[in-house]
């Protein structure tokens, strides 16, 4: 499955890299260099952001998943999307950051809004009460966003942000993208490593450490990475609902639903998703934010996953 | 959101220009303005000494030129609700806001709302009025004159041009923006939101970018700064981010400085684009 996944994103790279407003082809017959840079500072870095992106959600998210064992669990439920989106927030407006500096707010924000929900549901809480206190750090740092609204230097600051958050990877950067990439590529590479760890602790906790798994470094491992994975994304192409959540159901139960083994496949699921979803964004006639149409296509998706299962 | 507020207020259909308040023959001596607009017309008309209060953007010098004029005057939130206490006999601002309308008519306080203006002879219009209303017509008249003055400055073929603000966003063709840059010799040749690719793929001899908070990131006032633009053959000018937020009062002298610093420039565009002129020039 992994294999097919690979190819399937890499035939929507592709046509991702062959989409666009312009006749690429038609430009290159008249000016090389103009087609090349169109390719490579435009399409490039958009197509390579939305594999990234998806895939560090979709890794994310089948991780947060496993770790946290429930269901719920993803990125944007449980507070890390909402926090790097703080981060990044607090970072371009009240301190001037550029691009390098909002994508490090974004992880900083990730990561304090895992850590707080670590603090908040305490040492070997029960994944209910995990999920609630994610619930309860979403909602927490969704609101600490509408007060830094309010106190933004900028009359526009809340239209800049809206726009923002509705996720979007038009017109983004190379240097974006050689930036995000790597960091979460890294996240998702401490993913993977802690995935047959994760896999035992399927089995329950006490199983696991009987295993010779030590439970709070995997949680600690975990949670940086899910930073990493997620926080870079959301500082570059805003908030992107529903993948992180979504594609660990889709992918789980090919792997014989062992929540471990799932990250793989679900950050290439989830870079397959938001590619496609990011060529659907660009092919409809109606301008629809990314996010907008990642949330629009996920949640009757994830209505009917919940419907088939009952 | 003081913007959005603001950006919300009601036009009282001239209810306060009647006959009876025409008669009243002292100028108004606390006036209160909540809305950026409506603060440049305030500080370009009225006397210092009947300000009573400016929306806190209108002493923004991020905001506004004409933030200079504004020192040492007191600011208020843009909301009426705020200002009701410093009893102001004259309150002015732009755009629609029925509950203000209907505070203001309760309390008694004179509200005048105007509309948002489509062209530089609305914003003309506009000072005017409110210089009328402050008591200072000359001063209205001044600014009309300007205005018209403009005009002589205008260069003989417009330039195919177009201003770009923040996430790639034209401002509409036949909008206030595109009227006062027509003045200053440029013709907006597209709106709405504009593709990268396609903007690089069929470059305008000008591209206008708006200064604004220059210090301020986010990703839609990054949208100017990419790096593929850097290849774009269009001329470059920059505009005062500032003066296009109203389209305004600080207007004029934006547009009377493009006229000065850019006509050589523009002629030197009209050689080197002559088809796209002449096809212009036809099109009118």
């Amino acid at each position: 499955m992994k294999l097919a996944l690979a190819l399937l994103c890499l035939a929507l790279a592709l046509v991702s890299l062959a989409i666009g407003p312009v006749d690429l082809v038609a430009i290159h017959a008249r000016d090389p260099d103009l087609a090349r840079s169109l390719l490579l500072e435009l399409r490039l870095p958009r197509a390579g952001l939305a594999l990234a992106i998806g895939a560090g959600l979709g890794g994310a998210g089948a991780a947060t998943q496993a770790l946290l064992r429930n269901p719920l669990a993803s990125p944007d439920v449980l507070g890390p999307s909402t926090g790097a989106a703080l981060g990044a927030v607090l970072a371009g407006y009240f301190l001037g950051a550029g691009v390098i500096g909002m994508a490090a707010g974004g992880i900083i924000g990730a990561l304090a809004a895992l850590l707080l929900l670590l603090a908040l549901a305490g040492a070997g809480a029960g994944s209910t009460r995990l999920v609630l206190a994610g619930v309860a750090v979403a909602t927490l740092l969704g609101v600490a966003i509408n007060l830094a609204l309010g106190l933004a230097p900028s009359p526009f600051a809340l239209y800049d942000l809206m726009t923002w958050l509705m996720g979007s990877l038009a017109d983004r950067t190379l240097p974006q993208l050689l930036l995000a990439a790597p960091l979460i590529l890294a996240g998702l590479a401490l993913l993977v490593r802690a995935a047959p760890a994760l896999d035992a602790l399927a089995l329950g906790e006490e199983v696991a450490q009987s295993l010779g798994i030590a439970t709070a470094s995997l949680n600690r491992r975990i949670i940086i990475a899910v930073a990493l994975a997620t926080g870079a994304g959301v500082a570059v192409a805003g908030s992107i609902g529903f993948i992180g959540l979504v594609v660990p159901h889709i992918v789980r139960p090919r792997v014989g639903h062992r929540p471990g083994a799932a990250i793989l496949p679900a950050a290439l699921a989830g870079a397959a998703l938001l590619t496609a979803a990011d060529i659907a964004v660009r092919l409809l006639p109606l301008d629809l934010k990314l996010g907008v149409l990642t949330a629009l296509l996920g949640a009757p998706f994830f209505l009917w996953l919940i419907l088939k299962g009952r | 959101m003081v913007g959005f507020a603001q950006a919300a207020r009601w036009m009282l259909a001239c209810a306060s220009m009647t006959a009876g308040d025409v008669a009243v023959a002292a100028n108004p001596a606390r006036i209160v303005s909540l809305n950026l607009c409506t603060d440049e017309y305030l500080l370009l008309t009225a006397q210092r000494r009947q300000i009573s209060s400016i929306s806190r953007l209108g002493a923004d010098p991020q905001e506004t030129p004409l933030a200079g004029r504004a020192r040492g005057l007191a600011t208020n939130s843009g909301r009426l609700g705020d200002v009701i206490g410093q009893s102001p006999d004259l309150v002015l601002t732009m755009g629609e806001a029925p509950q203000d309308a209907a505070l203001a008519r309760r309390l008694g306080v004179r509200l005048v709302a105007l509309p948002y203006p489509q062209s530089p002879a609305d914003v003309a219009a506009q000072v005017r009025q409110v210089a009328a209303l402050v008591g200072h017509v000359a001063a209205g008249d001044a600014f009309a004159a300007e205005v018209a003055a403009l005009q002589h400055g205008v260069p003989a073929a417009p330039t195919d041009a177009l201003m770009v603000g923040g996430g790639g966003l034209a401002p509409a063709m036949d909008g206030l923006a595109a009227a006062w840059l027509r003045l200053a010799g440029f013709r907006q040749r597209q709106s709405g939101p504009v593709a990268m690719e396609a903007l690089l793929a069929d470059p305008p001899p000008v591209l206008l970018v708006g200064r604004y908070r220059p210090g301020q990131v986010s990703q839609p006032q990054a949208w100017a700064q990419h790096p593929a633009l850097a290849r774009l053959p269009s001329r470059r000018i920059t505009v005062d981010g500032r003066a296009f937020l109203c389209g305004g009062a600080a207007m004029p002298a934006e547009i009377r400085r493009l006229q000065q610093q850019f006509p050589a420039e523009i002629r030197r565009l009209q050689q080197k684009f002559p088809a796209e002129i002449s096809r212009l020039q036809a099109a009118r």
